[in-house]
């Protein structure tokens, strides 16, 4: 029995207990059910094992040497290539992915860009307190899940933060009160308690609960006697309550709150309303911390950032960074680049069709271990290995501490990881 | 009538191309989700789809009813099907709360394969 973290979501749990002899993974012990798929795809059908290349209409099956050759080929024609994904693979994988940019002279980009990235650029305008799920554990008495059904995005989150108990929070549950904002009563209200406070706000009027919050911060006895955005006089000021006099408050900001309402970034607003509560704040503080979907999403800001400065959206000319307004949703937009390299993800299915269809125009390489309806477009399949299960590696959890996913298994013969197999695309075209 | 796309258990993509075939695909992800008011104001019954058409694209869907959804909104597992009508304004994706016209149809839901197809041309 071995204790290794999960690599099913962006909690990255380091509390799973597995049983394996090195071959299969005989039983997994403490995960959730997105860790259990996880562990489930090492057998599933959908599961790749051989390299693909498109002849004619069909993906048939080829040795990796032929796939490598077709891959060369296709970026040695390519003047623009477009690099996407990231965010289901090691840090190792997407330090590899930057260097393969800068080589091709391309523009690179993960999931990141149209997700909680979104929440870091504002962060460099209006500053972030961020916090730990250890703080989550330990000190906080106040949970606030806005936008987000972190029940069935981030199963186990709540499990982590609001029942568990601290070292300043023995009594755990108890003293924890969980705030849920949300227009949907998802599954996630499923866990409130009496003095927990569930309000169902009108859909797409968050950025008005957040302006009279900021204004009655600042002007107390504002709040209108009807209420705003659906939530009655009563609840606003409960929550209200509980955003000043929280000793430490967290908001999990959710997927929800990530599209501009009004012509107004939410984010923006609920920044400044965080900065004006913990200036006010005499007693404690509160922070925030973005939940994403992916394991691995915020390594790429992280690795990126580290190595050339800028945390997404990146473009190489001359084998150099250069600066652009650019993000993958106008690259593809413009139809701005002539070959894509996508990396661990499913454009093709997450992207709105109209983005879809101008990807799928152009030749297409997927590094991927699983079928999905990119793979079936797809020029020339790679097939990886399972980061954290099967390869090892790096990876940043929601809360920004990175965590070392281990190899518990060994992959299907003659399947390399992320790394390698950008590695080698990178070798091969340095040779050709 | 607003959509928002989300992830649900129940309803999720990469576990239906994990565990699932192209019929289970359909089944699972091509639907949408109102309250039994709007169902029944939609004249709505198991027998018919939902024409969902916003200013991206339209879509034909299965449609449930839970009466935890507000009226008025619809909600739809992410999937290729509800990516048939969001779109993005200003760089930036639209997921959540697309106006869309709705109607009761008797037009088939789309198969996964005729959906690639029309994206693949």
């Amino acid at each position: 029995m071995r204790k290794i973290p999960c690599s099913g979501c962006s909690l990255l749990c380091d509390d799973i207990i597995v049983r394996s002899d090195g071959i299969f993974v005989d039983e997994v012990i403490g995960a959730c059910l997105k860790g259990k798929e996880r562990f489930d795809q090492v057998t599933a059908k959908n599961r790749i094992v051989t390299p693909m290349i498109r002849d004619d209409s069909d993906l048939k099956k080829s040795s990796w040497d032929e796939a490598f050759k077709k891959v060369t080929k296709l970026l040695k024609n390519s003047n623009k290539p477009l690099l996407y994904g990231f965010s289901t693979v090691s840090c190792e994988a997407q330090l590899k992915g930057l260097e393969l940019a800068n080589l091709l002279n391309g523009f690179i980009d993960s999931n990141s860009t149209i997700c909680q990235g979104k929440v870091l650029n504002m962060a460099k305008e209006t500053g972030l307190t961020l916090t730990t799920i250890s703080e989550a554990i330990n000190k906080a008495d106040l949970l606030i899940v806005w936008g987000a059904n972190a029940a069935e995005s981030i199963p186990r989150l709540l499990n982590k933060t609001l029942f568990s108990r601290g070292k300043f929070r023995m009594t755990g549950r108890e003293i924890k009160t969980l705030v849920i904002i949300d227009p949907v009563k998802t599954a996630s209200f499923g866990v409130m308690g009496v003095r927990d406070i569930a309000l169902q706000i009108n859909p797409g009027e968050d950025i008005d609960l957040i302006k009279v919050l900021k204004e009655e911060c600042c002007n107390p006895g504002s709040i209108a006697s009807e209420g705003v955005a659906g939530i009655d006089n009563d609840d606003l000021k409960r929550l209200l309550l509980h955003l000043t006099g929280a000793e430490n408050g967290i908001i999990f900001i959710g997927q929800g709150l990530l599209k501009t309402q009004s012509k107004k970034s939410v984010i923006r607003e609920l920044l400044e309303l965080v900065q004006i509560i913990n200036v006010k704040q005499q007693k404690g503080r509160i922070s925030v911390i973005p939940i994403g979907g992916h394991y691995n999403m915020l390594g790429f800001d992280h690795v990126a950032l580290s190595n050339y400065g800028k945390n997404h959206s990146l473009q190489f000319s001359n084998n150099q960074l250069i600066d652009t307004d650019d993000t993958i949703v106008s690259k593809i937009d413009r139809e701005d680049f002539d070959c894509s390299i996508i990396v661990g993800t499913d454009p093709i299915s997450h992207l709105p069709q109209e983005l879809s269809k101008k990807l799928a125009k152009k030749p297409l390489i997927l590094v991927d271990n699983k079928q999905s309806a990119t793979s079936r477009i797809a020029d020339v399949v790679l097939p990886s290995t399972i980061t954290g299960i099967e390869s090892e590696g790096l990876a940043f959890r929601l809360d920004h501490v990175p965590i070392e996913l281990k190899k518990i298994v060994n992959p299907p013969s003659n399947i390399f990881s992320d790394e390698e197999i950008l590695n080698q695309i990178i070798e091969k075209f340095k040779l050709k | 009538m607003l959509v928002n796309t989300v992830r649900m258990i129940d309803y999720d993509q990469v576990r239906e191309y994990s565990i699932g075939n192209n019929e289970t695909l359909k089944e699972n992800l091509a639907l949408g989700i109102v309250n039994p008011e709007d169902f029944k104001n939609l004249n709505l019954s198991p027998s018919l789809n939902l024409k969902v058409t916003s200013k991206f694209g339209e879509v034909v869907i299965k449609v449930k009813q839970d009466k935890d959804i507000p009226q008025g909104t619809i909600i739809m597992p992410v999937s290729i099907w509800a990516n048939q009508i969001t779109g993005f304004e200003n760089n930036e994706l639209i997921f959540k709360n697309i106006k869309v016209n709705v109607e009761a149809t008797r037009d088939s839901v789309l198969t996964f394969e005729s959906l690639l197809k029309s994206i693949k041309q």
